[in-house]
């Protein structure tokens, strides 16, 4: 069922226990079921034939994040995610896969996209040399969030095109159905348009989007004539080269790293560069960096909302007790996630709305 | 066996020990651009998985039919084991004469194990077909002729070769593809064939120690080019580079 590298990983797991305090899921829902060791556990005993892989194990591999905290924390080197995804392709060839999951499949399969909607569209200047790649999530949910980012774009003196038809690169059906080949040929037609674009830059708006082109595309043989950066990144870089000027705005603030930013991209500096040019003082949550907690992706928001509500709640639990004011991040999925639960004390500000009150 | 019109391929393929010490087997890297190479030049024909090992790399055969191929088949018998790449190449050429006829028998350019590369031109020797080492890509045409680029130290050369032959497959010549849901679903119902010496009316005595020439006498791990590192504290650190440092200057 699984092929023998995930199946190696599910086998050898120590059962140690030690990644179950930081699955962001069974943190929540106290299920034992949701927490790493216990999905490996139950992909092991399938293999040796004392359980089958059911409907309800089959639920059980959704209701997670694929965060990567559990691989962060696992001091043996396991992987949860690796077995949990092919389960999830075995899932849908066995179409055991819950009805939630299917109907986001199906809505991928007609739009593109997870919401099944047809997606907005962006303002775009004719072969510029820099395109924003601006992800479903973003367009759909979070456009606020994507223009406050090209106007800081304008600010900078930046000429930059978005795609009127934006293909998904592949994050959000591999997250959904595993690394198949289905995944592989949206990343494909995604190259192929970037390329047709003629851009010599993406910038990339949605970590997800990032961390797929950058750490998958080279695994499948893929890769975008264009450097590939994300938004933070490069606005860190135009901070830096001075195009972009910012006043100090005098707040205390605490950042959420999205998983994907934080474990796949390893992306912690350029955020807190900004907000310390911004004169953002940070109170760091005690689970930060690497060791960020997932709020919950949008993916996993459109097939279990119950779950997801719980996972940012669970978030905004760890920012309350830094008695900041503000939580900031970059991530569009976490705007949607945590802009589900934002409890009365704080405001939940993305970075690059932040960033334009700081600009002279 | 040498029918110029057979559209199917075959694939020979090798698990080999993990390299990071860690227990059970992998796809020889070299022959999974091997199968890549046979998926992505099939036309109409099917494309059969062959590979001489022990029983437990049937899970192994299972992935690569998920992964595309049509048909899998595992010689697997205790009379095998301990054959060199002479015997290999005989067993594998039987099996491939009962299996076939095929067009195209694609193999990796070597194993990450034994490292010989003898296997592909053995087969072919023994199956009577040309053979193009090292391909790097390839183009197969209508006229049944097929136009290589294969690797040599120091280039590149382009063949032509009619078919059938025998290729060996450069490492990451070809990019491996995942397999589709549909591939999966197909694959399902799919069971991986076994062939035993008896199955294939081969004499024990023509494989395994018994019919291998080779005779490995002595192996021993190699020690030069391997670098001395030791692992220094601070304090340590100082000290030494300071007295390397007085060694050399003064
Ligand atoms: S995945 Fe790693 S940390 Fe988690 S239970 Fe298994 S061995 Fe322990
Ligand atoms: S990837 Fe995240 S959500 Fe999934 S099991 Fe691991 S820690 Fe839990």
């Amino acid at each position: 069922m699984l092929s023998q590298i995930a199946q190696k990983h599910a086998d050898a797991c120590r059962f140690c226990w030690m990644c179950r305090h930081l699955c962001p899921v069974g943190l929540q829902t106290g299920k034992e079921a949701n927490t790493p060791r216990a999905k490996g556990l139950q992909l092991s005993l399938t293999q040796r034939g004392s359980a089958s892989f059911d409907a309800n194990m089959a639920e059980g591999m959704y209701e997670c994040l694929l965060c990567d905290a559990c691989t962060n924390d696992c001091v043996t080197g396991f992987e949860p995610p690796l077995y949990i995804r092919e389960a999830r392709t075995q899932a849908m060839v066995e179409d055991i896969a819950p009805a939630p999951v299917v109907q986001v499949l199906d809505n991928i399969e007609r739009t593109g996209n997870i919401y099944g909607e047809e997606k907005p569209t962006f303002p775009s200047k004719d072969n510029a040399e820099v395109l924003l790649y601006v992800g479903e999530v973003a367009a759909c949910r979070v456009p606020q969030l994507a223009e406050a980012y090209m106007r800081l774009l304008d600010k900078a003196g930046i000429s930059y095109m978005t795609l009127e038809q934006e293909p998904p690169s592949g994050a959000m059906l591999g997250d959904l159905i595993g690394f198949t080949q289905e995944v592989q040929d949206q990343g494909a037609a995604c190259v192929k348009a970037l390329d047709a674009s003629g851009a010599d830059t993406v910038i990339v708006l949605d970590s997800y989007d990032a961390a797929v082109m950058r750490q998958r595309w080279p695994e499948w043989g893929l890769s975008a004539k264009a450097q590939i950066i994300t938004a933070t990144a490069f606005l860190d870089q135009l901070v830096q080269e001075g195009k972009l000027k910012l006043r100090s705005l005098n707040q205390t603030a605490t950042y959420h790293d999205d998983s994907r930013a934080a474990r796949t991209l390893q992306e912690f500096e350029p955020p807190r560069a900004l907000l310390a040019a911004a004169g953002i003082a940070l109170s760091e949550m005690f689970l930060h960096r690497d060791l960020a907690k997932c709020c919950g992706s949008s993916l996993a928001n459109a097939y279990m909302p119950q779950i997801t509500l719980l996972t940012a709640q669970g978030r905004w639990h760890d920012a309350l007790r830094t008695q900041a004011q503000l939580l900031v991040t970059t991530c569009p999925q976490s705007m949607e996630l945590l802009g589900r639960a934002v409890p009365q004390d704080m405001e939940l500000i993305d970075l690059y709305t932040l960033l334009e009150r700081a600009c002279e | 066996m040498n029918d110029m019109t057979a559209t199917d391929s075959l694939v020979c393929v090798k698990f080999v020990q993990q390299t990071d010490g860690t227990p059970g087997r992998t796809l020889n890297p070299a022959d999974e651009a091997a199968l890549a190479a046979a998926l992505h030049h099939r036309t109409t024909g099917k494309v059969t998985v062959l590979s001489m090992a022990p029983k437990s790399c049937e899970a192994g055969l299972r992935e690569l039919l998920a992964r595309g191929a049509d048909k899998a088949v595992l010689l697997c018998d205790s009379h095998f084991a301990g054959s060199d790449s002479y015997a290999t190449s005989g067993i594998l050429a039987e099996a491939i004469r009962q299996l076939g006829p095929f067009g195209l028998i694609f193999c990796g350019r070597r194993a990450i194990d034994g490292e010989t590369g003898q296997v592909p031109p053995a087969l072919a020797t023994k199956l009577g077909l040309p053979c193009v080492t090292n391909v790097l890509d390839m183009e197969p045409r209508s006229d049944g002729i097929l136009h290589c680029r294969r690797l040599l130290e120091e280039g590149v050369e382009h063949l032509a070769c009619q078919t059938p032959a025998v290729l060996s497959l450069c490492e990451y010549s070809y990019p491996s593809r995942a397999p589709s849901l549909s591939d999966l679903r197909r694959a399902k119902g799919k069971q991986v064939e076994h062939l035993d010496a008896a199955a294939l009316g081969i004499d024990p005595s023509a494989c395994g120690l018994a019919g291998s020439p080779t005779r490995v006498e002595q192996a021993s791990p190699h020690t030069s080019g391997l670098r001395r590192v030791t692992q220094l504290d601070l304090d340590t650190f100082v000290e030494t580079t300071a007295k390397l440092f007085r060694e050399v200057l003064i």
